[in-house]
């Protein structure tokens, strides 16, 4: 728990470093993306590691958060520090309404039904004309920060993001270390030893289900600001796709698996770039590997290790145990 | 609470039954517990104790009949609604956090104790931070009581089966219940184990807990520790008594022997 805090608050500062360290636009621009990510990562993290349910359609909040930061902007000029936050909210108020469906769900119903609602959205956007421009999308979504401030570089945009990723991992660390966090993960462990201390099992699903829409919903309206255009390709799965081997590579239910996830993925998609179309067949087979030999992920394997070395008793001490 | 609910048991149930299909596993059975008292449920297999486990905290909803508890009808309540009333049960195949170790085991267990708002949630002030002490000093606590300090931070799928059985009870006990109930908790022990065990069940009622009731296959445990006995058999109260009066019981006899033997 602290150990764990104390490497999130490292990497933070770490990362705020970076900025003055690096000047380097094509190095700063893969940094945005890997914190942009980790904050998707994160927000997923709540839903499949907390919530224990595998979400496929977590676009929905990503993009319905870049969707309300760019009309807010383009229709109302409105500078960023209040169309993200915004954003963050009006998705979680789709997450609070998605969640009363697809919270009652569970196993591969979850999954169909979640994806499902993505899909609903994506078809919402490309056919709205009148408020989305359809499969045009909405172009020239402002870059200011407060007022006439305009964020003109990467420094600036990293800045940004670096804060929504500290507000993000602010969020998920309280969450996971409360007595609501436990509550999850004693839904999520085993339903009927949580359900018979007094845990409500749709009620505390909820919880991390907001949540996780809204730090989605944040890291879309950022989205929209630094890439400056949305469509409706960002409701598509290519986006679940990263996210999902995100959180797999780093180790779903711990805090800094997401985070490494990441930023391993985001680096590791820019080297593989060379190798064009095999680049996707590769990514296969690295989930796949995951998959087969680390169920539970980096975070999981280092964990497991740790907690193995820890629970051996001594060998006198097993015999003197009466019961 | 008024003198008259005083008077009323802390647990009746009347005339529950049970359909499954056409199936009746429990039917009409009536019985009830007082604050203090430890009752041991026992009967064959199949004779729909687990069943009236499920009933009472409302895993299942009954065909038919009335469950009161502290006064208050508790039909058809979600079973987290009546756990949060004070009524706690373990299950019949173990089952606790695998993966988590056994003091995250027991906090876990004391969700209800700490629950708090959302707001808190985020922005813990000084009143969460002294619920949490609370609970992790309470969780140590009574992990100590039931004799697993040794096992305190090993994660429950390495523990022994003996061992399981102490934590499920320890999980239970976290949620601070006034009824608590468990089955078939000695299942697994060894003779010597399960002495130990009952000795421990013992010393809860009165102290952490208003009352007992047990459902145990182990005669011996259940003779030992029981202040009352009630004997199910086909879905029906075949008979209730005091320990000594049931092992006296010739309709008790048979319905574990058969007629030949009794």
């Amino acid at each position: 728990m602290t150990l764990e805090r104390n490497i999130l608050l490292a990497f933070l500062a770490g990362a705020a470093l970076l900025p003055f360290a690096v000047s380097d636009q094509y190095i700063l621009h893969l940094a945005i993306m890997a914190l942009f990510y980790a904050v998707l990562a994160s927000s997923l993290n709540l839903v499949v590691g907390y919530v224990g349910e595998f979400s496929l359609g977590h676009t929905a909040f990503l993009g319905t958060g870049a969707y309300t930061a760019a009309l807010l902007s383009t229709q109302a000029g409105m500078p960023m520090w209040v169309t993200i936050p915004l954003a963050g909210l009006v998705s979680a108020v789709f997450g609070f309404a998605i969640g009363a469906i697809t919270l009652r769900l569970q196993g591969p119903y979850f999954v169909i039904v979640t994806l499902s609602f993505a899909e609903v959205l994506r078809i919402v956007a490309n056919n709205w004309i009148a408020v989305t421009n359809g499969p045009m999308g909405l172009a020239g979504v402002g870059q200011n920060l407060f007022g006439d401030v305009a964020v003109t570089d990467k420094a600036g945009f990293f800045l940004i993001v670096l804060g929504i990723a500290a507000v993000a991992l602010y969020l998920s660390y309280r969450f996971v270390y409360s007595n609501a966090g436990r509550a999850a993960v004693a839904v999520r462990e085993n339903r009927y030893v949580a359900q018979s201390i007094g845990v409500d099992p749709f009620g505390t699903a909820m919880q991390a289900f907001v949540l996780g829409a809204f730090l989605a919903g944040l890291a879309g309206g950022f989205y929209a600001h630094y890439i400056s255009f949305v469509g409706p390709e960002v409701f598509r799965f290519a986006f679940m796709a990263t996210m999902i081997i995100m959180v797999l590579l780093g180790g779903k239910g711990t805090l800094i698996g997401p985070l490494a996830g990441a930023v391993i993925v985001t680096v590791l998609e820019e080297y593989l770039r060379e190798m064009q179309e095999l680049r996707l067949t590769l990514f296969g087979l690295i989930v796949m590997a995951i998959v087969l030999f680390l169920p539970n992920g980096l975070m999981g394997f280092i964990a497991q290790r740790r907690e193995q070395q820890a629970a051996r008793p001594p060998l006198n001490a097993a015999k003197e145990r009466t019961v | 609470m008024t003198a008259t609910t005083d008077r009323q048991p802390l647990l009746r149930a009347d005339d529950l039954t049970m359909t499954f299909g056409g199936i009746t596993a429990v039917k009409d059975f009536s019985f009830h517990i007082e604050p203090g008292e430890i009752v041991g449920l026992i009967g064959p297999n199949g004779a729909g104790k687990t069943t009236c486990f499920n009933m009472l905290t409302g895993f299942y909803a009954p065909s038919n009949g009335r469950v009161r508890f502290k006064g208050q009808d508790i039909t058809n309540r979600k079973p987290h609604a009546i756990a949060r009333l004070g009524l706690v049960r373990s299950f019949q195949k173990t089952n606790v956090m695998k993966r988590l170790t056994v003091f995250e085991n027991v906090l876990t267990g004391h969700y209800m104790a700490s629950r708090q708002s959302l707001l808190a949630t985020f922005f813990p002030g000084e009143a969460v931070r002294r619920a949490e002490r609370e609970a992790r000093e309470s969780a140590a606590a009574i992990v100590e009581t039931m004799g697993l300090a040794q096992r305190m931070n090993a994660p429950a799928h390495l523990l022994s089966c003996g061992e399981l059985r102490l934590l499920e009870v320890a999980v239970a006990l976290a949620a601070k219940p006034s009824l608590l109930m468990l089955d078939e908790p000695a299942a697994g022990l060894n003779s010597h184990e399960a002495g130990t065990f009952g000795a421990v069940l013992k010393t809860l009622v009165g102290r952490s807990i208003d009352a007992l009731l047990i459902v145990e296959h182990n005669m011996d445990l259940v003779m030992s520790v029981s202040d009352r006995i009630v004997v199910l058999n086909f879905g029906r109260k075949l008979a209730e008594g005091r320990p000594a009066e049931i092992l006296e019981n010739r309709q008790v006899a048979e319905a574990y022997l058969g007629k030949a033997a009794a």
